[in-house]
């Protein structure tokens, strides 16, 4: 064992927790090293004089009083009960004392509440009878209210229309033109939309769609006269004959002077000529199978009379 | 090792008047303060009664101010009342009682280190009230004055090893367990803090004698 060896482990031989071979190995370096030996000395005696330090002067009374003071006021706080928990266990006494204990009773209590509730609600939270009347006058107020809205939105869509036939797009314009096919009951404002179609448009397309939109609805005097105005103007053979198929179709006897003229004109096209020779005939054939056909009063079927 | 070295004060071979009771039960100290947590408050008397004085002893060793150790030692029994929620089943009273003494030191010196007041404690021995009387400065009085002004210039973590070890009769595991280090780390530290003393110890005889 070497000095420094030796001097790490005085505390512990100082303490007596050195084990026994190493205190030995310790006392036997000792007794060879005068250095260690006045190290281990210095360090016992400074020890002894620590140790025989008396313990410091005794605390004051103070300290005690100072304590069990604390101590008194923290028992008190410990022992007592808050207000608040005390009120509350007070009202859960009044509460408990108030209803009853056992749970068929509180359950009967329940419903009876509840019954009573329910009547109660019945009894007087049914609207009275008097508001009865000013509800169906609102009633017809909104109804007409309603009426007038339903117009102005019919009047919009015929508006919408109209705008679409002059601002669109070709394409656009023939779909506007199909969907008037898929109104029942047009209004005259939408028909005479189609007619000024049929007289203006520069697209044959969208003319050739027109005279389809109108074949439904060619039992009307104003689209007669329309398709009539129509086919004097006409350019295109196509729509010249869809015209003049139409016409014949609802036996259109005005129009026989202008077949007429159309099958000996030289100028026009000869399946436009065809066409309009065909149409004189049939104008001039009463139909059989249709009789009721020239009813309409507008139109006095000359051949009938 | 012995498990008892552990978990037991070592019993002091110098008898020493005012060190913890030789007949310290340690399962009663622990029995009292588990009633103190449970609610019984005033059980905590029997507690301070014991120890007290040892916890006096170490504030007034480590500052050297009787009067603010007193207070630290009420500031002590305080927050064991504050915080006796938090003992452990398995901790040593003994041992949580200087883990809180130790924090309420760091405490005073952290606050005195901030004030302007003297808290240096090696300007300790300047301090008139405190210098032994002229008539009893001979023979044993003398040296006992002389080995108080010596610890009190030591640096103060030598002495709080120190007076743990040689004053309040802490072994080095509870010494370890109380400072957060290895018991070797201790034992280190306790034999520099020895050196550090007598050479203080010596120094202040020569003052003294020139």
């Amino acid at each position: 064992m070497n000095c420094q060896r030796v001097q790490d482990h005085f505390i512990d031989y100082q303490d007596g927790t050195l084990a026994a071979e190493d205190s030995a190995a310790l006392r036997a370096h000792l007794a060879s090293c005068p250095t260690c030996q006045r190290e281990w000395s210095a360090l016992q005696e400074i020890t002894r004089k620590l140790e025989a330090l008396p313990a410091a002067e005794e605390p004051s009374p103070r300290l005690r009083e100072q304590f069990y003071a604390m101590l008194e006021t923290h028992q008190r706080e410990a022992d007592s009960v808050s207000p608040f928990a005390l009120a509350r266990s007070r009202l859960d006494r009044f509460f408990a004392a108030l209803l009853p204990s056992t749970p068929a009773l509180q359950f009967a209590g329940a419903l009876a509440a509840l019954a009573v509730g329910v009547f109660t609600g019945a009894r007087y939270l049914t609207p009275p009878p008097s508001a009865a009347a000013p509800v169906a006058v609102v009633d017809q107020a909104a109804q007409q209210k309603i009426a007038d809205l339903e117009a102005q939105v019919k009047d919009m869509g015929s508006l919408v229309a109209a705008s679409l036939l002059q601002q669109k797009s070709t394409s656009e314009r023939i779909t506007t033109m199909l969907a008037t096919m898929d109104l029942k009951s047009p209004d005259r404002r939408v028909l005479t939309d189609v007619v000024s179609a049929l007289a203006l448009d520069p697209s044959v397309n969208v003319r050739l769609a027109a005279v389809e939109a109108l074949t439904d609805h060619a039992d009307q005097a104003v689209v007669r006269q329309g398709l009539l105005a129509a086919l004097t103007r006409e350019t295109a053979p196509l729509v010249q004959v869809a015209i003049i198929e139409l016409l014949a179709d609802v036996r259109e006897f005005d129009a026989a002077p202008l077949f007429e003229r159309l099958s000996r004109d030289e100028a026009t096209d000869q399946n436009v000529r065809d066409s309009a020779r065909r149409g004189l005939a049939v104008l001039r054939t009463p139909s059989p199978t249709d009789p009721l056909k020239n009813n309409n009063p507008s139109n006095p079927a000359p051949a009938v009379s | 090792m012995f498990l008892a070295s552990v978990t037991e004060f070592r019993v002091s071979s110098v008898a020493s008047p005012v060190s913890l009771p030789v007949t310290v039960d340690a399962d009663s100290d622990h029995e009292l303060m588990i009633a103190v947590r449970a609610g019984e408050i005033r059980r905590l008397g029997e507690l301070f009664e014991r120890y007290h004085k040892p916890l006096y002893g170490f504030f007034v060793r480590l500052t050297n101010q009787p009067s603010a150790s007193e207070d630290l030692v009420q500031i002590v029994f305080y927050r064991i009342l504050k915080y006796r929620h938090t003992y452990r089943d398995e901790g040593k009273f003994s041992a949580w009682i200087y883990h809180l003494a130790r924090k309420v030191a760091a405490d005073h010196f952290r606050k005195h280190a901030r004030t302007p007041t003297p808290a240096d404690p090696t300007d300790f021995h300047d301090q008139p009230d405190q210098d032994p009387a002229p008539d009893t400065q001979a023979g044993t009085a003398d040296d006992l004055a002389l080995m108080r002004r010596a610890l009190a210039r030591v640096s103060h973590e030598h002495r709080e090893v120190l007076v743990l070890a040689r004053l309040q009769h802490l072994n080095h595991q509870e010494i370890a367990r109380l400072l957060d280090c290895s018991v070797g780390a201790v034992k280190v530290r306790a034999h520099r803090a020895l050196k550090e003393l007598r050479e203080v110890y010596f120094k202040i005889r020569k003052e003294q004698a020139a």
